[in-house]
């Protein structure tokens, strides 16, 4: 890793009650221009830990610096204007607003470079551009989970965290998620993803990271992780 | 028949604008707010302060066409929506927000109870209890349609608040803080993640119901009377049409309210009218079992 880290996550102790973290002193790093996989068994806190890092889930204990800045525990709201956005699991996207308004509202602090952004997300998500008027609420799996993460780079953020983007929508429709992931790296957006789709994901990230209670158990390039017997027989089944 | 409607329409006008403050707070904030009520009554009495405060200052003050009040009505109108909306956040300040720490719902909902109680006795002991007048001049009512009857200031009311409808329904479609709103109402986590600052929408939800709050009880001071109990009276009503309508919905707000006012005007030949109040509720029970989440309303 030789970029300078975008997110550095140091002894991260964080739980939505004070007396019971979910995470338990996890640790790791995201370099610039990287895709980071997050993965564990369900209930290893990946979500509690990107939650957190998002200003979501309070933190007990830890640093979270975001490109050198102490960040812990900063409200969500503020977050996304210093260049995070986090894209949650579930309830991603507001269903009683329009696509567009979606985009717009998401959109609100960019000003006059709105349109510019908006034609920027649009041309990447072009079924978006088609539904724009639609309720949000109506549209299927795949393109809400298009539409949270159009949402989330319309204020192009330059850290893009995503909670399993795949989960509930059907192999074609992950496959293509993912290959949008990649353009959106290749445009200079560092991402860092928890996935349970462990095969896929270490198939797009450069780096992964295994959480096991709370803890990172392992970590190390994807391809090694894949590669890994112990690793696959123990947390990622033989799919792996 | 006609005139039914028309007093139904007028009376439901009124029930409409305080109403949709209630569904706001309740889409926000998740509580039913029985203060509510109260911010109709202040309202209305700040609206009388602030022209008794006009008064003293200028020569007598003129009327605007057939109505029954002058210029010094419109900012007083302005002034008392201001001073309504600010008692809100006030209210929200120094109960809510400390309760929502720690509290449930129903701390919330049995506080605001506790607060309308002080606020409406408050009210009592600064003013009387005895019935007020913005005007004591008996206005003549025209005839737009034979058969019809209606006051200028009826449809003055009439007029404003479909003003006031049209106006929210822009905000919370065009505007940036209506939409936050919207987004908050639906999802706050999200709403934060997207950069709203859900403690700023919630500061805004207060002084907009507040404020057609204000304007309820400035239209049924001018139309009925002005007593300390007016907005508690008004408080069932306002409760049947927002569940009518669909709680948390603004939109459903309105219609539940014009519809709470015309059943219980139109019934009035039937029943008579120490029983109207009862008939809007029959009207939003036999509503709610045909469909539970009102008419507007969403699922779950």
């Amino acid at each position: 890793m030789t970029a300078k880290p975008v997110l550095v996550v140091a002894s991260l102790v964080a739980g939505y009650e004070p007396d019971l973290p979910i995470v338990r002193n996890a640790s790791l790093e995201v370099a610039a221009g990287e895709i980071v996989a997050l993965l564990g068994p369900n209930g290893a806190g990946k979500s509690t830990l990107v939650k957190a890092v998002a200003g979501l889930v309070p933190i007990a204990g830890g640093i979270v610096r975001f490109e050198g800045r102490d960040i812990t525990g900063r409200a969500a709201h503020r977050l996304i204007h210093e260049g995070l956005a986090l894209v949650p699991q579930t309830e991603n996207i507001f269903t009683k607003l329009t696509v567009g308004e979606n985009l717009e509202l998401a959109g609100h602090r960019v000003g006059r470079r709105l349109r510019e952004r908006l034609a920027a997300v649009y041309a990447l998500f072009p079924d978006l551009a088609r539904q724009h008027r639609l309720a949000a609420g109506r549209l299927s799996g795949g393109q809400r989970q298009m539409l949270a993460c159009a949402r989330a780079l319309v204020v192009e953020p330059r850290l893009l965290i995503l909670d399993e983007p795949s989960a509930g929508l059907a192999p074609l429709m992950a496959s293509q998620l993912f290959s949008k992931l990649a353009e959106v790296r290749a445009a200079g957006v560092t991402i860092l993803m928890v996935e349970q789709n462990v095969r896929a994901a270490l198939a797009l990230a450069d780096r992964a990271y295994l959480l096991v209670e709370g803890r990172e158990r392992m970590s190390g390039p994807a391809a090694t992780l894949a590669a890994d017997p112990a690793l696959a027989g123990l947390y990622l089944g033989t799919a792996a | 028949m006609l005139q039914l409607v028309a007093d139904g329409l007028i009376q439901g006008a009124m029930v409409s604008l305080g109403a949709i403050g209630l569904t706001l707070t309740y889409s926000i904030l998740r509580f039913a707010n029985f203060t509510q009520g109260e911010f109709v009554t202040g309202g209305a009495y700040a609206a009388l302060m602030a022209l008794a405060g006009f008064a003293g200052m200028a020569q007598g003050p003129g009327k605007i066409g057939a109505l029954s009040f002058g210029w010094p009505m419109l900012i007083a109108l302005i002034i008392a929506m201001a001073a309504t909306g600010t008692l809100a956040l006030a209210i929200e300040w120094l109960l809510f927000a400390r309760l929502r720490r720690h509290g449930s719902a129903i701390t919330l909902v049995i506080a605001s109870f506790g607060a309308s109680l002080a606020l409406r006795n408050l009210i009592a002991f600064a003013f009387g209890p005895q019935p007020q007048y913005f005007s004591r001049d008996l206005q003549i009512a025209i005839q737009p349609i034979p058969g019809l009857r209606v006051t200028p200031d009826q449809l003055f009311v009439l007029g404003l608040t479909s003003v006031a409808v049209v106006s929210l329904h822009i905000f919370l479609s065009r505007t940036t803080l209506g939409r936050a709103m919207r987004a908050t109402s639906e999802n706050p986590a999200l709403a934060m993640l997207v950069g709203i600052d859900v403690r700023a929408v919630i500061r805004w939800t207060w002084l907009i119901g507040g404020a057609l709050a204000a304007v309820a009880g400035i239209f049924l001071g001018l139309t009925v009377q002005l007593r300390p109990t007016m907005g508690f009276d008004l408080l069932l009503p306002l409760f049947a049409a927002a569940i009518l309508g669909g709680i948390g919905s603004p939109y459903g707000a309105v219609l539940g309210g014009l519809l709470i006012g015309l059943a219980e005007s139109l019934s009035v030949p039937f029943v008579g009218s120490e029983y109207r109040q009862a008939v809007g509720f029959l009207v939003m029970l036999a509503a709610l079992l045909w469909r539970p989440q009102g008419l507007l309303g969403e699922r779950g």
